[in-house]
């Protein structure tokens, strides 16, 4: 990884801030719609994590890769990473977000899992990659980043 | 997925946006906060009174790593914030902090005290450094008194209070 971690948070983990997440996107998407929600999103890829976007630009995903595998591992997820050719396979196997929305009853977001699907996308603009999410399952999904210019 | 270790960066992206789309869009959203934590924390505040605060911002503290304190002396509730998570980690960010950061916590508070019959006021000291007081009793005359040496009280509903974005 050329770029160290940008953010490396450690101490107690504040699970409940995925519900505060949900209804934030909830408001956003009743109130202002998908479009202005899609805007916050991509703020949040390019501007917060603008090391992340910086090495993808420069063709190297390895600190993207390493920022999922961090906070999923902080969280208590689990997952599977697949190398092959020009893609990386992020699988997602429980997803802690989810997975703490549903067991406290809370009614998880149609527009929920939007955050990772603009974010990815966000990510891949101006870059070589193409970052794609695919909703596998309830608590599932594969983040895939594919090389698709040299 | 945002982790929830994150969420305090986006929600700094969300003021931001609302921000630009206008004011109004970011006080709306401000009283949508508390009308939510209303209906969290509003009865158990009204029922247990300033009891009922300690202990929830007890556990918050602890849950949220927090460096300060929180005393509960008579009437009053205090919450010396040496450290605050929140805005450190707004700060601690490539995308920067949105300059009323800070407000969106009393405008929270604030229905939730109004609705518990407490008063709270909440002296932010600075909106870039991440330390703050906040002061919350049932004498409406203390908290008056208290209103009077803030540094920078935050009243986010009082639009005059508010610097220009």
């Amino acid at each position: 990884m050329s770029t160290p971690l940008r953010y490396q948070d450690t101490g107690e983990v504040h699970l409940d801030f995925h519900r505060t997440t949900n209804g934030t996107i909830a408001y956003l998407r009743q109130k202002h719609g998908a479009e202005f929600l899609d805007d916050v999103f991509r703020h949040t890829a390019q501007d917060v994590y603008r090391s992340i976007w910086d090495d993808l630009k420069q063709g190297d995903p390895e600190q993207l890769v390493a920022h999922w595998t961090y906070f999923i591992e902080r969280e208590k997820g689990t997952y599977k990473i697949e190398r092959e050719g020009n893609e990386i396979r992020f699988i997602v196997l429980q997803c802690p977000a989810t997975t703490y929305l549903r067991n406290r009853g809370i009614v998880v977001d149609p527009e929920f899992r939007r955050q990772t699907i603009t974010m990815n996308q966000a990510w891949s603009e101006g870059t070589p990659f193409e970052i794609s999410t695919k909703i596998t399952g309830e608590d599932a999904y594969v983040q895939t980043i594919r090389r698709v210019k040299l | 997925m945002i982790p929830s270790d994150h969420f305090v960066r986006f929600y700094n992206e969300v003021f931001k946006s609302l921000d630009r789309k206008g004011r109004v869009h970011l006080v709306d959203y401000w009283h949508e906060l508390g009308r939510l934590q209303v209906t969290e924390l509003g009865d158990r505040f009204k029922t247990g009174g300033l009891e009922a605060a300690y202990e929830y911002w007890q556990r918050i503290f602890l849950e949220e790593n927090c460096e300060g304190e929180v005393k509960l002396n008579g009437d009053v509730l205090e919450l010396r914030m040496h450290k605050c998570p929140s805005l450190s980690k707004a700060m601690d960010n490539d995308a920067g902090a949105h300059g009323l950061y800070c407000d969106h916590c009393m405008a929270w508070v604030e229905p939730v005290m109004a609705h518990a019959g407490l008063h709270a006021v909440f002296d932010m000291e600075s909106r870039t450094e991440p330390h703050c007081v906040m002061r919350v009793t049932r004498d409406k005359k203390k908290a008056e008194e208290f209103a009077k040496h803030a540094k920078l009280p935050s009243t986010p509903y009082i639009p005059a209070s508010l610097p220009p974005r």
